[in-house]
């Protein structure tokens, strides 16, 4: 038996119903949907081949290159305004010593409620007549500000939901590995003098950088394919100003005037810009934090 | 030796658990075949028609779009007719499927058609962009010969938006203008009468709006309410020609009298003649800012008029808001007289219906495109009949807004219809963002005519399939 498992062939022969069904059901699909990319097929009349030129139409629409910044900056909120509050709100709720289970519970519940109930809660808290926001911010004097429609507010106020509805699922994955943190080296930072924000700081941030470093990952990745949000707030408008990729994707490929062969083409797109992102990431930030670990 | 042994056998395990799975796979559909292996759909096809004495119990898919409050009296008029063929058809039951409006037209029903397998009836609308599209890609049933049975073949006002090659593939509902709603009480309290003239309609927008009243509701998240306004703007401004000339190649978008159209709306927009914020909200949201008094003017369908007698939704509106059609506007080209007016919205049939369910279709057809139903529509929801009415069935119409509507009618020198059903899907797709820069002020009525024009040029060059 030893024998037989020294022998390449028998891995092989293992892998090999596993790869043949990951075969059938992923990499088949994806190529010969591929095809289509290249075709000017709109679902219902037949389709030739036209070659590159969905690719190039895309990326001369100036309304795409503007999804595509719009997808940079839900990005960039979500690595450097999402990822340090999860981390400080981590530690915060894993240094409270009573009702932490309540608060755990708390800044969990909205990623468990469905994107469509979030767009129509947040579609009523920012109404610009009725909703709860500007009654309040009208107590001050301020004029009614149309969070929804005005193209200056749009982006800003589902960058805010979006965070808000994610950001409770990863704390809670940072609080489970901080409260897995061995205990004496808190402790031991404290009898030698160490302030909270030291310990925070000095401790426990270095000893959970390998979980940062995936949450940063999902982050970026989970930027690049956002859409849910979008859709149920905004539908990308107004004039654009959310549109990101994958919202671009679902008008072209689906809207007024269906086009699966150029929604095809920017599916490819933005599996091509996530692959490499996230190859990119790997490669510098994961690495070296993988590496200051171990 | 006992290496190679070992690998055979673990290759005969492996083959052999593969092969077991496929089978059980093929007993399976043998077992379901009997005498046909391996040709499933046969005997699905061929089971009803082998034992016609007997009941089957079937079911027929129904997409409609009478969702919410507004739609309350054609789902009322829809649920008697349904329940009337069920009776008369032994066996069927309606499997109802209620979808808003923009979600079945644009998205849900595109992808149906794109797959093959829409629903058996559906809602519909006319034209290049709907309709047509689906009837040459032979998604939908012809008609023609369902028609001729019942002898409805003449009895219809307009067919045009969905008869393809002399052959039927949808039936409208009904027919409707648009035209502007005003809001009576308000209109006396600023001393302004019913708009006839372009002078007097602007008049009233400007003392609505010194008064601290919104001129026009709005609501333009979806694109095409704000469309019904600028495609009438263009009826006006460049003739009732010009709805058919863009696809035809006779009328340029960027022609100065398109360019004036839109240039009109933008002048409106940047006075803030429409509801501020318009881009966030909905088309349900136009209503409320009309029928809460914040707008005193709108711009919209004429079957929107039954909401105005009916308390629950209109509230003290009810019975106090009054409909007049677009008045000639200065230096408009063509007949100033001439109105919207679209037979676009109805139903279409799977062209992949067997027996069972064309004669659940045909009951369908027969007892929903009758005088009763289509009076009753015209009485109930303010729609106008789509088959020919007597008088004394017209005469029966007592509510304003509908006789107001049908006066207009009556008086026009004809009907332009919307564009949305001449031209390509691209060139709508493309008028669709154009009129929400437009409204943002992110681009002037110059460069969205200029826009349009390029997408219909590229459409009007391409070789008819």
């Amino acid at each position: 038996m030893k024998q037989t498992l020294r022998n390449p062939a028998v891995y092989a022969l293992f892998i090999i119903p596993t790869l043949a069904l990951y075969c059938l059901f992923f990499i088949y699909p994806m190529i010969t949907s591929s095809y289509y990319a290249f075709t000017d097929w709109n679902g219902l009349d037949n389709y030739k081949f036209i070659g590159l030129k969905n690719f190039a139409d895309v990326f001369s629409d100036p309304d795409f290159r503007s999804a595509i910044v719009n997808n940079i900056i839900f990005i960039l909120f979500a690595v450097f305004v999402q990822v340090p509050l999860i981390i400080i709100m981590a530690i915060l709720i894993g240094s409270v010593k009573r009702l932490q289970g309540f608060y755990k519970t708390t800044v969990f519940i909205p990623s468990i409620l469905s994107t469509a109930v979030i767009g129509i809660l947040w579609g009523f808290i920012y109404h610009p007549e009725i909703g709860p926001l500007n009654t309040f911010l009208r107590l001050f004097g301020i004029e009614n500000i149309y969070w929804l429609a005005d193209e200056k507010w749009a982006m800003p106020a589902v960058l805010f939901v979006n965070a808000w509805q994610w950001m409770g699922f990863y704390i809670v994955i940072v609080l489970a590995s901080i409260l897995a943190l061995p205990k004496e080296l808190n402790e031991a930072a404290a009898i030698d003098g160490a302030t909270g924000f030291q310990r925070a700081i000095y401790i426990t941030v270095p000893l959970i950088k390998p979980i940062i470093s995936v949450i940063m990952m999902l982050s970026i990745a989970g930027a690049m394919r956002v859409v849910d949000i979008v859709l149920v707030m905004t539908k990308g408008g107004p004039v654009g100003a959310t549109e990101v990729m994958a919202s671009y994707l679902v008008k072209e490929a689906m809207g007024v005037n269906p086009n699966y062969g150029l929604g095809t083409a920017i599916s490819l797109i933005i599996f091509a810009f996530a692959l490499i992102l996230t190859a990119l990431y790997q490669m510098s930030f994961g690495r070296s934090e993988k590496g200051d670990v171990s | 030796m006992k290496k190679v042994l070992t690998l055979v056998l673990m290759l005969v395990v492996a083959a052999s658990t593969v092969l077991a799975a496929c089978g059980s796979d093929n007993k399976g559909n043998n077992g379901n075949a009997t005498n046909q292996p391996g040709n499933t759909d046969a005997p699905a096809t061929t089971a009803p028609t082998a034992e016609p004495e007997k009941v089957e119990p079937f079911s027929v898919s129904l997409r409609h779009i009478q969702i919410g409050e507004s739609t309350k009296f054609r789902k009322a008029i829809l649920d008697d007719v349904v329940k009337k063929t069920e009776d008369e058809i032994p066996g069927l039951t309606f499997e109802l499927d209620g979808l808003e409006d923009q979600v079945n037209r644009f998205t849900k029903l595109p992808a149906e058609m794109a797959a093959g397998r829409p629903p058996i009836v559906f809602d519909l609308f006319g034209g290049a962009g709907d309709a047509l599209k689906y009837a040459a890609a032979g998604r939908l049933l012809d008609l023609t010969p369902i028609l001729e049975e019942l002898g409805l073949s003449d009895r219809f006002l307009n067919l045009g938006q969905f008869t393809l090659d002399g052959k039927v593939y949808g039936l409208p509902i009904g027919g409707n203008t648009e035209g502007f709603y005003y809001n009576e009480v308000l209109f006396e309290k600023y001393g302004l009468k019913e708009p006839t003239t372009w002078e007097e309609l602007e008049l009233a927008a400007e003392t609505l709006k010194s008064n601290g009243i919104t001129p026009f509701a709005m609501g333009s998240k979806g694109a095409w309410v704000p469309l019904m306004l600028v495609n009438t703007l263009i009826g006006r401004y460049a003739g009732p020609e010009a709805i058919d000339g863009f696809p035809a190649g006779t009328q340029a978008w960027n022609a100065p009298e398109v360019v004036n159209a839109l240039t009109k709306y933008e002048e409106w927009i940047k006075k803030g003649y429409f509801t501020k914020g318009e881009l966030g909200y909905e088309y349900a949201d136009m209503l409320n800012d009309f029928v809460s008094g914040k707008a005193g003017m709108m711009f919209d369908g004429s079957w929107r008029s039954s909401v105005f007698k009916d308390q629950e939704q209109a509230g003290e509106l009810t019975g106090k808001v009054g409909f007049f059609a677009m008045p000639a506007v200065p230096g408009g080209k063509g007949d100033q007289t001439f109105v919207n007016g679209n037979y676009s919205n109805g139903y279409g049939f799977s062209a992949k219906a067997n027996e069972n369910e064309l004669k659940a279709i045909k009951a369908f057809i027969k007892n929903l495109y009758n005088d009763e139903m289509q009076l009753r529509g015209l009485l109930e929801d303010g729609v106008l009949p789509s088959i020919k009415l007597s008088d004394e069935a017209i005469a029966k119409v007592d509510d304003r807004i509908s006789t107001k509507v049908m006066n207009i009618l009556g008086a026009s020198g004809g009907a332009f219809s919307h564009y949305d059903s001449t031209v390509p899907s691209e060139v709508y797709s493309e008028s669709e963002s154009q009129i929400h820069k437009l409204i943002a002020g992110k681009a002037t009525s110059q460069e969205v005519a200029d826009a349009l024009q390029k997408v219909q040029e590229t459409a009007n060059s391409r070789p008819a399939e």
